[in-house]
């Protein structure tokens, strides 16, 4: 049993169980982490963020690498807010509709001029955060209609907040489509071997496409959702979203090399994020603890996927064993 | 990303491989035509050749400049771009401003220099050596360093104590403000150090074919992490000549220099896929990167128009440059 939670698939959970036993424990019975308050912070945070990694890491299933969200992720908040001060759902669309045909465009070149995803999202985040700016002129824009604002964050069910519903929500879909469709079998393939999955007949470029589409959607919602509950929007406040979005999908399982992990894994992946940053809060460790301990889990993971690392620590080993002798 | 291999036998099979070899020196081309022609419109635009505004570009483009050298660097290893040099520039300048206090100028820039070389060197060996990807890895790094200065530095920003920083560091050499100078020496050195010496020849080896470097006996770990301390040498050159302009170090500094320093890089011609380039192009990038927006806004176009200018230029010079030369 021990080596099925520690296996690919169950290890988000287990990660998740070990990080919420863990603030328990520094938390030591004072009751500031095992909360309502801290279950529904996490949520919030958890909103903020999730949805920006579900499309990241399906990005990075398939062996891309969105990093456009960023980009886009400001700009829709601006957008939305620029346009839905009198109705909020005309805003809403508007960013959403803009998130998806960027998403659809960047697809779109990636595939049709075989280009690297890296250098396309670059080019689009540079433009998208070119576009908020220019649509801001530069300044953070109040966002007037409160009740929206006030609306979103309400808290229900003790933990809950309609922007954490959507969220989870979100993820609940693409879970289920994932796991009982061949959208999910089909994604999983591209990421491992692309040719082998186009030779079975998977629509590849169909589905990269719908992939930047996808993640263009996320990145987008999650940027207004934010953007309407903040009652503001800015085009480079919001710009520190990468590195939790990656952190979160690398501890939902998603691998480097592409074609493993799933969104119920990367939702695990984002709430551990969610909790270490609010249970670091609660039990009242300093901010910047939160950023080492991302740093820290990225680094780690990143080297133990290294390709290479079998074979350095055969040479290490080989030295460790001649060392003595010598 | 890490699709070198997968996407090698992709590209033989959409593109047809015939045309990477034939058509890279005309793109090339093409291209440094279209820098001489886009030079040309921008010096012709009225006000452009006036001082105040040329000194301004020369010295504000030399901080993103000694950045996108660097980048160079990591761009040709193989290993796309590092989002961690940003925030290098701002620690150095921090670091430079403490050991300055403490142990004068010249320490300081020695410290500096040194600091951010290994800073960036270690990512550079982590990559090298086990082949962890590269993005994760300097995102990671980036996470780092903001996390661990926030534990150093409460008060935001640290001021050099007073005459530490010889006036002479703030001047101009035959006119020309001398962060500027900086910049173009790096630029040359680097392209000595690329076009002159076996360890530039090894990085174009190991950023065009890896597994073919590592068989004609390539140390590739060598030379990754020689790629990035370098890389680190030139970011902590703009970290420290931030320092010395504003007297004081702040985190913000570096903040989007990682952005700006690849728009340079990719403009400049550098592949993005690694392998090719040089950094007297990038040189060239930075430069035609300020003037556009230099020119913008002498035209009257508010200063936001700048970003989407450097945005569509990276997005078509990547849509061009990369066209038909794989991922």
């Amino acid at each position: 049993m021990w080596r099925q939670l520690a296996g690919p698939h169950w290890r988000p959970f287990t990660v998740l169980a070990a990080c919420i036993l863990l603030l328990a424990a520094l938390d030591a019975g004072q009751g500031a982490f095992l909360s309502a308050a801290t279950a529904y912070s996490t949520l919030q945070i958890f909103a903020t963020v999730s949805l920006v990694t579900l499309g990241l890491g399906l990005t990075m299933m398939i062996r891309e690498f969105d990093l456009s969200v960023v980009g886009m992720y400001g700009m829709a908040g601006c957008i939305a807010v620029l346009t839905g001060t009198e109705h909020p759902w005309l805003g809403f669309f508007l960013a959403l509709a803009i998130g998806l045909a960027a998403g659809i465009a960047q697809g779109f070149i990636i595939v049709r001029l075989n280009l690297s995803s890296v250098g396309v999202t670059l080019g689009g985040l540079l433009v998208f955060v070119g576009i908020a700016f220019v649509l801001t002129e530069s300044r953070s824009l109040p966002y007037d209609n409160l009740a929206v604002a006030l609306l979103l964050n309400e808290r229900f069910g003790g933990i809950f907040s309609i922007r954490s519903v959507v969220a989870l929500a979100f993820f609940a879909s693409a879970a289920m489509i994932f796991a009982w469709t061949r959208l999910g079998r089909d994604i999983i393939a591209i990421g491992s071997d692309r040719r082998a999955a186009m030779t079975t007949g998977v629509k590849v470029d169909a589905l990269i496409i719908g992939i930047f589409a996808f993640s263009g959607l996320c990145a987008a919602l999650s940027g207004v959702l934010l953007s309407y509950s903040l009652a503001s929007a800015s085009p480079a406040g919001l710009a520190d979203v990468i590195a939790p979005a990656a952190a979160g999908a690398i501890l939902g399982g998603i691998s480097l090399g592409g074609g493993t992990g799933r969104p119920l894994g990367i939702a695990a992946g984002a709430l551990t994020l969610a909790v270490l940053r609010s249970g670091l809060n609660a039990v009242g460790a300093p901010p910047f603890v939160n950023d080492i301990a991302m740093g820290a889990v990225l680094l780690t993971v990143a080297v133990l996927d290294g390709p290479d690392l079998a074979r350095r620590l055969i040479v290490v080993r080989r030295l460790a064993r001649r060392s003595p002798t010598a | 990303m890490t699709k070198n291999s997968a996407a090698g036998t992709d590209v033989a099979v959409r593109a047809g491989a015939r045309t990477r070899l034939d058509r890279a020196p005309l793109f090339a081309w093409l291209q440094t035509i279209g820098i001489v022609i886009l030079v040309a419109v921008i010096l012709a635009t009225p006000g452009f050749l006036a001082g105040p505004s040329i000194l301004a570009l020369l010295t504000t483009v030399s901080f993103i400049g000694c950045v996108a050298i660097g980048m160079t660097l990591i761009t040709i290893s193989g290993n796309i771009m590092s989002f961690a040099l940003g925030a290098t520039v701002g620690v150095t300048a921090m670091v430079f401003i403490l050991a300055t206090n403490r142990l004068g100028f010249g320490a300081g820039l020695l410290v500096g220099v040194i600091f951010g070389s290994l800073l960036t060197g270690l990512q550079g060996l982590l990559i090298g050596s086990v082949r962890a990807n590269p993005i994760i890895i300097s995102i990671a790094a980036l996470a780092l360093i903001y996390g661990v200065t926030q534990v150093f530095s409460e008060k935001g920003t640290i001021y050099a104590d007073q005459g530490t920083v010889p006036a002479l560091a703030k001047g101009k050499i035959a006119g020309v403000p001398i962060e500027f100078v900086v910049f173009l020496v790096s630029a040359v050195i680097a392209q000595f150090i690329l076009s002159a010496t076996r360890f530039g020849r090894n990085l174009f080896m190991v950023g065009s074919s890896f597994r073919a470097a590592e068989a004609v006996g390539v140390i590739t770990w060598r030379t990754i992490t020689g790629a990035y301390l370098w890389a680190g040498f030139f970011t902590s050159l703009a970290g420290i000549m931030l320092a010395i302009r504003y007297d004081s170090a702040n985190m913000d500094y570096g903040v989007a220099y990682d952005y700006d320093a690849i728009a340079a890089v990719l403009v400049g011609g550098t592949a993005i896929g690694g392998g090719g380039g040089s950094a007297l192009r990038t040189f060239a990038g930075a430069m035609v990167i300020a003037a556009v927006q230099v020119m913008l806004l002498l035209k009257g176009l508010r200063q936001e128009w700048q970003y989407l200018a450097a945005g569509l230029i990276v997005l078509a010079v990547i849509v061009l440059q990369t066209r038909g030369s794989g991922r």
